[in-house]
């Protein structure tokens, strides 16, 4: 008998003692004693499918709903991109619908601007004033004075702005966002002559060389590339995937990596071009593979002469004999692959450094096979540079000639402030906001007109990387609106009518989801003559337009012209005897770029490399942080030569002595209870680094440096800091 | 052994080798299971309310340094210290291997919580509140916890509950893979598995068969039916 | 013994008077101090209620650390307890006959800190008025407590113990309220009239009581032996490294009886001085006080040792971690608990003039009283800080209620035995007097001695 069996047969003994007629049955106590499951009544909710546009990824999703009411957001299983997975942002977008501050109507600003005083107005009122604006500068002749400023918008919203944008006749509709990966369609242009994006097999692949592409936290798409990682690692019976990363800072998927190469910043390309020239002179590439891509091995090993491994390793800091490795590795592992990311394409020299990556490819013929990349994979086309547009119309605004600026998003926490942009929009006399949440844009309107909440929406999502074919999420309202808010699209359709003449012309839908269906019309059936309502439902319960089989990417090959990648030796801002330490600034693995801020679940969600919650913090090498005297949560003050920041330290192991990193997403100066005032914004840190070749989005190339300020960081983390260095306690 | 009484011995199987760290399992128990907020204070205090948390741990310095991610959740274990402490059953072991835990019986002396070894129980100090209307979150399958009271990870006992209501209905044993815990579904690496353990065909029986199996302080003989798998081949960095 | 226990022969009334002294009506300084004990106990009532009406996040419990000050109370005052019923009863077997004055103060004690202890398990609980689902009573719902659970066998230990040594104390004191009911008028005659059962003070009378008051004596100790190591249950059945240990149960008795023992000393102490009864506590009854003390505090050394020493060398890496961290962290608590339990016990007490010195015997009693809180909360809240998974290492601090609940129920204590002794004679009298008839003068060398060393009860 096992003692506690022993022990319950004695509690019995005693307890027979106390009462009679009890059985002493010992299987039949506990369920005698506790009826099962006791708080647990399942209930039966009905399940909507809708699409996740927190990120471009563009997940699909099943909202259950019960009472009415949302209750759990989950991955719709049938969704090509995320195969009912979702992220951890995906599930909290739940909390955009119910979250307590949402603006519940219009509002007109009734104090000076900036001080956050607005009087609750009707959608009545709240239009006309939009279109007096409007109808204003018609009169005027003066319609190219509107602005428009969105996240990159897809499918029929982005046709929806593009409309309006045209027919008012003002050509200024930037699409600027922080992390939109121009940066890769703009390196596929010069590489193979199309400006798509590509598609990664990173199930198929037997080695994963990622050049800071943090596939498992915002790169493109998480979610489809970490289930893909997943099946790399797990999903063959004899093979388990190999991976190493490149990159200053231990991310959070660098810290998968079997291998991490902390290379100094700005020296990736310089790597792979001398991985490149090492594959070439040890014979280790794809002889085939160059001679389809009309490329030649000596002309190729003349062009990188410069790249031997002693220079390389000088320049990353790294060991020649692991560049070796790593590089034999790649050539001689088929297939295998290698991808570039924001952390690379950051730097001043990034545009070259991304190519030099795809020339591995190239080199090994990692090129449209299994396992490898389908440069022409992805399924959109999108802006190149929509940096250089947003420059543009910050002089625009600077020279007073933008007479209305309408905004969707909040590009007053997530531009950094060295493009001008605040003081610019300061001088346009009057802002429209669309934000649910009045975020550090919305507090800076004239007029807030509230979006509804995702749930609440319709839309169509095209995700940004998805297997080959045509992909298109469905958004529905799977919740009537809570408040009174009017989706985006439906304001700008009913400001067009309201304006009249060519404007209402353009739009001849009763409402947004009519203009919706007639993109489904055309996607399903180009020519025309389909009986839509018949297959809308079914739309709808699947949750979009999945035809994925048969269609093939093109088979990009490198363009005849294109030149072999050279990245310059790249140049920083700020002085580095002034300011001794590179700054990297990520995107938060909860917040992305800031939008997951004013969300509960994600601010309680500990940071997964630190574990810090509610917070943002600066990550310095344990050294680094000893020369400095900080210790794990001190204030430090981050300077650069743009602007300084308070922020807590997190002794972070995982990061380049020279280098120190600040998550993005906090600091919000409105945005609701939860995200405002919490945490810094380290965009204010950015500057532009001087530069040959035209302004570029080198947001990792500022010089900084630290210095303690207090013991009183207020850092809080939910795992113990001593202990994270104890798990030999529990053998993992 | 005890006598099994059920057809199903629930488990899960979390691999080591595909979890990312990402965090989307956290938030998924959070939303299933009317998992409180709390601030930063009370995190601060050390009463996180989460279910399941993500280790991580820092092995080595720089630059051979790596961080190593343990999902940890309630083990339910077969012979678990939560449940004899317990004065008033409500920590107690369900016919199907789970510990299961009687919100309405406790009484709040917090014993369970110190006699777990894994340190996954949690115990609402707090009266936790949800700001209107962000109570309308709140998933009508399961109650609200008062304050007072210990809770924890149940392997979404609601799920089980459900899925063996429709199979019931059938005639039938709940199929391979047909119930899955909030954290499992939406893991995007698909390193958590859930199962019956008691099929020796099920996903989650065959996983447990790897030799990379391994079980969280397994010396203790607490008998966990959560069964880890090494991660591998981060020997060199 | 050489030395007398008692004063020169008195006459039966002026003893009375004597021991019967506190039985007085209260001086305004009696109600200075009442009144004092009575506002701390409100206090610590005051943030008792402030806990239960709002919740209990107003301590400074956490995860890991679940169990703080209150279970620290909790081991402590049941610690204490072993003081009176134990000490006597032993004393009383062992026909220790110098015991006889303290006896009543010992006994008086061991009811009211078992009292303020047995609240502590129910204090702490996040629910507390639900705590009768602790209790076993017959319901429609069928529901019972979990009898495997230590915390159901403490609550019957302890339950048995309060019954028991209300009973001890009271059997001891049958003869003397008789006394005192002989002694009084007004509502006091009625009450201890009450409570004699009509005591005539017969032959028969005192044979039973005698035979009763051994039989009682002999079936406490192995209770309270029972409760204390019953408490150590409620941490060495647990997987909780620094808990699990085979040694806790009797080493907790030692400490019970340690700091039980060392409480009896400065009560001593502290009626001796408040009700003069200089003649009757005299240094003999502290000269073997202090050797009783010299002794636990020995055996308490030995045990701590053993414990210490065996995880030390078996270097189990969790329990190491646990024993690390705790010396780490609290150095000096450490330090303290270590001079106040073993090094200053252990040399002071080897001297005669010290433990005749009623000031240094005070000193020495309450150090062993701090030291032995102190080891209450070494064992507890650093085990729990530091358990087997690291990322959820914690600390605990008690908060301003926890400290108030425990300065309430030292206040509590303190009052219930203020009032206890303006209602009660703190001296057995009847003891003593006993004695005192029985004194017979023995040859000693050259000269004629009194002695006390005559037969006991039960034998005639
Ligand atoms: N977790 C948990 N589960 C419990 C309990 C618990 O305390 N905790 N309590 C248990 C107890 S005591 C009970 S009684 C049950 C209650 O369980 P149910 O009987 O399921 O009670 P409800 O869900 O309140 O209501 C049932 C349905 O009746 C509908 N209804 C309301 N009015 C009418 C009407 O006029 N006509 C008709 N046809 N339908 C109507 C409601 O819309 C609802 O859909 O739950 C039990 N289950
Ligand atoms: N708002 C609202 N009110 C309702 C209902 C509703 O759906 N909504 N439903 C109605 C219905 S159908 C019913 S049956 C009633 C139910 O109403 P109640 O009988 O009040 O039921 P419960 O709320 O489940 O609470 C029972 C209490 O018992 C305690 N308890 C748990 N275990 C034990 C134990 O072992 N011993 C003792 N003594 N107590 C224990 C719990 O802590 C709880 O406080 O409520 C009715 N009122
Ligand atoms: S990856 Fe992006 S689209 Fe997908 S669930 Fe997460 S936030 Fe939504
Ligand atoms: S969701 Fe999966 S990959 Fe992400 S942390 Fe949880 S177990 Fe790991
Ligand atoms: S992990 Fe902890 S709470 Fe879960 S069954 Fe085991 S002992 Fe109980
Ligand atoms: S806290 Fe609740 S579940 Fe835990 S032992 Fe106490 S009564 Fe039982
Ligand atoms: S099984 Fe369910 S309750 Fe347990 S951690 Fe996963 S989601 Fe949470």
């Amino acid at each position: 008998m096992k003692r506690r069996t022993f022990l319950q047969l004695g509690g019995m003994t005693a307890a027979g003692a106390w009462l009679s007629g009890c059985r002493s049955a010992n299987e039949k106590l506990i369920p005698y004693l506790v009826p099962p499951d006791e708080g647990v009544t399942p209930g039966r909710a009905e399940y909507f499918a809708s699409a996740c546009r927190f990120c471009p990824a563009g997940c699909g999703i099943l909202v259950r709903v019960s009472e009415g009411r949302a209750k759990k957001i989950e991955g719709n299983p049938d969704h090509p991109v995320n195969r009912g997975k979702l992220c951890a942002r995906g599930q909290a977008i739940l909390q955009e619908v119910y979250h307590p501050d949402r603006v519940p109507q219009p509002l007109r600003r009734s104090g000076p601007r900036g001080s956050g005083k607005f009087t609750p107005i009707s959608w009545g009122e709240g239009l006309s004033l939009l279109t007096g604006q409007l109808r204003t500068l018609q009169r005027e002749r003066t319609t190219e004075r509107l602005a428009l400023m969105t996240p990159q918008l897809q499918g029929t919203l982005a046709d929806l702005a593009a409309r309006f944008m045209a027919t008012f006749g003002s050509p200024h509709h930037i699409r600027f966002d922080l992390l939109a990966p121009d940066w890769l369609r703009a390196a596929n242009r010069r590489s193979f002559g199309q400006a798509s994006l590509p598609w990664y097999d990173i199930a198929g692949t037997r080695y994963l060389l990622s050049f800071g592409a943090d596939f498992l936290e915002y790169h493109l798409s998480p979610v489809h590339y970490g289930f893909a990682f997943g099946r790399m690692r797990q999903g063959r019976d004899t093979v388990r995937g190999h991976f190493t990363y490149v990159g200053g800072r231990m991310s959070l998927t660098a810290a998968s990596a079997d291998r991490w190469m902390p290379a100094r910043p700005g020296s990736e390309g310089a790597l792979a071009l001398g991985m490149a020239r090492l594959i070439l002179s040890e014979s280790l590439y794809d002889a085939a593979s160059l001679a389809a891509n009309g490329l030649r091995p000596d002309r190729l090993s003349a062009g990188l002469e410069g790249y031997d491994l002693p220079r390389v390793a000088q320049l990353t800091g790294l060991s020649q004999q692991v560049i070796a490795e790593v590089a034999r590795e790649f050539a001689t592992t088929p297939p295998s692959l290698a991808m570039a990311g924001e952390m690379v394409a950051f730097q001043e020299n990034g545009a070259e450094a991304v190519r030099a990556v795809q020339l591995l490819n190239v080199l090994v013929g990692n090129l449209n096979r299994p396992g490898g990349v389908y440069p022409g994979g992805g399924p959109v086309a999108g802006p190149e540079n929509s940096f250089a547009d947003l420059l543009a119309l910050v002089e625009k605004m600077r020279g007073d000639r933008m007479g209305v600026a309408l905004i969707h998003g909040d590009p007053l926490h997530a531009i950094p402030q060295t493009t001008g942009f605040p003081e610019a929009l300061g001088r346009v006399p009057f802002i429209v906001s669309f934000s649910p949440l009045l975020d550090d844009t919305a507090l800076q309107a004239d007029l807030v007109l509230p979006d509804h909440a995702a749930l609440e929406s319709w839309g169509d999502v095209i995700p940004l990387a998805a297997p080959r074919g045509t992909v298109i999420g469905l958004m529905q309202p799977v919740v009537t609106p809570l408040h009174d808010t009017r989706q985006f699209p439906e304001v700008l359709m009913t400001t067009a009518r309201e304006l009249g003449g060519g404007m209402a012309a353009a739009f001849p839908y009763q409402s947004y989801q009519e203009m919706l269906k007639e993109t489904m019309k055309r996607e399903l059936h180009p020519a025309g003559g389909i009986d839509l309502e018949t297959v809308w439902v079914d739309l709808l319960r699947q949750g979009g337009l999945f035809k994925t089989e048969g269609k093939r990417g093109k088979g990009y090959r490198w363009r005849a012209e294109a030149p072999i990648p050279l990245p310059a030796e790249p140049r920083f801002a700020g002085d580095e005897r002034r300011f001794p330490l590179h700054l990297q600034v990520y995107p938060s693995t909860a917040f992305y770029d800031g939008r997951g801020a004013p969300l509960p679940w994600l601010q309680q969600l500990p940071d997964p490399m630190t574990t810090v919650v509610w917070d943002s913090w600066v990550e310095i090498n344990p050294g680094t942080a000893a020369g400095l005297g900080i210790g794990f949560g001190d204030l430090v003050e981050v300077t650069s030569p743009r602007g300084s920041l308070r922020l807590p330290a997190v002794i972070y192991p995982g990061i380049r002595p020279d280098l120190v990193a600040i998550p993005m997403g906090q600091g919000h100066r409105g945005m609701g209870r939860y995200a405002a005032g919490r945490g810094a914004n380290p965009l204010v840190l950015l500057a532009l680094p001087p530069s040959e070749t035209g302004p570029l989005p080198a947001w990792n190339a500022t010089r900084v440096r630290v210095a303690r300020i207090s013991k009183e960081g207020g850092l809080v983390t939910a795992g113990n800091p001593e202990g994270s260095y104890r798990g030999e306690l529990i053998e993992i | 052994m005890e006598k099994q009484t059920s057809p199903y011995r629930w488990g899960m199987v979390v691999d080591l080798d595909r979890c990312s760290g990402c965090g989307a399992c956290v938030v998924a128990c959070q939303a299933e299971n009317n998992v409180a907020i709390c601030g930063k204070k009370e995190i601060a205090e050390g009463r996180n309310m989460h279910w399941l948390r993500i280790e991580r741990f820092w092995v080595g310095e720089y630059p051979n340094v790596r961080a190593r991610f343990l999902p940890v959740l309630c083990q339910h274990c077969r012979d678990a210290p939560c449940e004899p402490v317990c004065p008033v059953y409500a920590s107690y072991h369900n016919p199907d291997g789970l510990n299961g835990q009687v919100y309405n019986r406790c009484v709040g002396t917090r014993y369970c919580g110190n006699n777990c070894p894994y340190a996954v129980r949690v115990f609402n100090f707090y009266s936790h509140q949800w700001p209107k209307p962000l109570e309308n979150q709140l998933s009508p399958d399961i109650t609200v916890r008062t304050r007072g009271v210990m809770e924890k990870c149940t392997f979404c006992i609601q799920r089980i509950r459900r899925a063996k209501e429709d199979a019931g209905g059938e005639g039938r044993l709940i199929r391979d893979g047909e119930v899955q815990p909030a954290c499992a579904q939406t893991c995007p690496t698909e390193a958590l598995v859930f199962g019956n353990l008691a099929d020796p065909r099920s996903r989650v029986a065959r996983l447990v068969r790897s030799p990379r199996r391994f079980r969280l302080l397994e010396h203790l003989g607490t008998h966990p039916s959560v069964y880890y798998l090494k991660g591998g081949g981060r020997e060199h960095v | 013994m050489s030395e007398p226990t008692l004063p020169a022969a008195k006459s039966a009334g002026r003893m009375n008077d004597a021991m019967l002294s506190s039985l007085r009506p209260p001086t305004l300084r009696w109600y200075l101090l009442a009144f004092f004990l009575g506002a701390v106990v409100a206090w610590g009532l005051y943030a008792f209620g402030y806990m239960v009406s709002t919740d209990m996040s107003c301590t400074g419990l956490d995860r890991p650390v679940m169990w703080g000050i209150f279970i620290v109370n909790f081991v402590f005052w049941i610690g204490l307890s072993h003081s009176g019923t134990m000490v006597s009863a032993i004393l009383r077997l062992s026909r220790a006959n110098w015991r006889r004055p303290i006896l009543r103060a010992a006994e008086a004690m061991t009811v009211f800190t078992v009292t303020v202890g047995a609240l502590f398990p129910l204090i702490h609980l996040g629910r507390n008025w639900v705590f009768f689902y602790l209790i076993p009573y017959p319901n429609q719902r069928g529901l019972w407590p979990n009898f495997r659970s230590a915390l159901l066998w403490d609550a019957t230990a302890i339950f048995t113990y309060v019954i028991g040594s209300s009973l001890f104390l009271y059997l001891g004191m049958l003869p003397d309220l008789a006394v005192a009911r002989d002694r009084s008028a007004g509502w006091r005659r009625t009450l201890y009239g009450a409570l004699a059962m009509g005591w005539r003070g017969t032959a028969r009378e005192w044979l039973i009581f005698h035979k009763a008051s051994t039989l009682m004596a002999a079936l406490i100790i192995p209770v309270a032996v029972s409760v204390h190591s019953i408490v150590a249950w409620d941490f060495a059945v647990t997987v909780v490294p620094g808990w699990h240990s085979t040694i806790f149960p009797p080493y907790f008795v030692i400490g019970a009886i340690l700091s039980g023992v060392a409480a009896v000393i400065t009560l001593m102490v502290i009626i001796r001085k408040a009700f003069h009864l200089e003649e009757y506590l005299t240094p003999l009854h502290f000269d073997n006080m202090g050797k009783l003390l010299l002794v636990i505090a020995l055996l308490w050394s030995y045990a701590y040792f053993v414990e210490v020493q065996t995880t030390w060398y078996a270097h189990e890496p969790i329990e190491w971690e646990v024993f690390s961290f705790m010396a780490g962290k609290y150095t000096p608590a450490l330090l303290l608990m270590l001079v106040g339990n073993s090094l200053l016990p252990l040399t002071a007490l080897c001297f005669r003039r010290i433990r005749r010195s009623v000031g240094a015997m005070l000193a020495i009693s309450l150090l062993v009283n701090v030291a032995m809180f102190i080891e209450r909360y070494l064992i507890i809240v650093p085990s729990l800080s530091h358990k087997n998974m690291p990322f959820v290492w914690g600390t605990y601090f008690p908060s301003w209620v926890e400290l108030s609940v425990t300065a309430g129920a030292f206040a509590g204590f303190a009052l219930m035995y203020t009032l206890f002794a303006k209602c009660f004679p703190m001296v057995a009298l009847t003891d003593v007097r006993e004695l005192e008839a029985r004194k017979v003068l023995v040859p000693f060398a050259r000269a004629e001695l009194p002695s006390i060393a005559g037969k006991e009860a039960g034998d005639d």
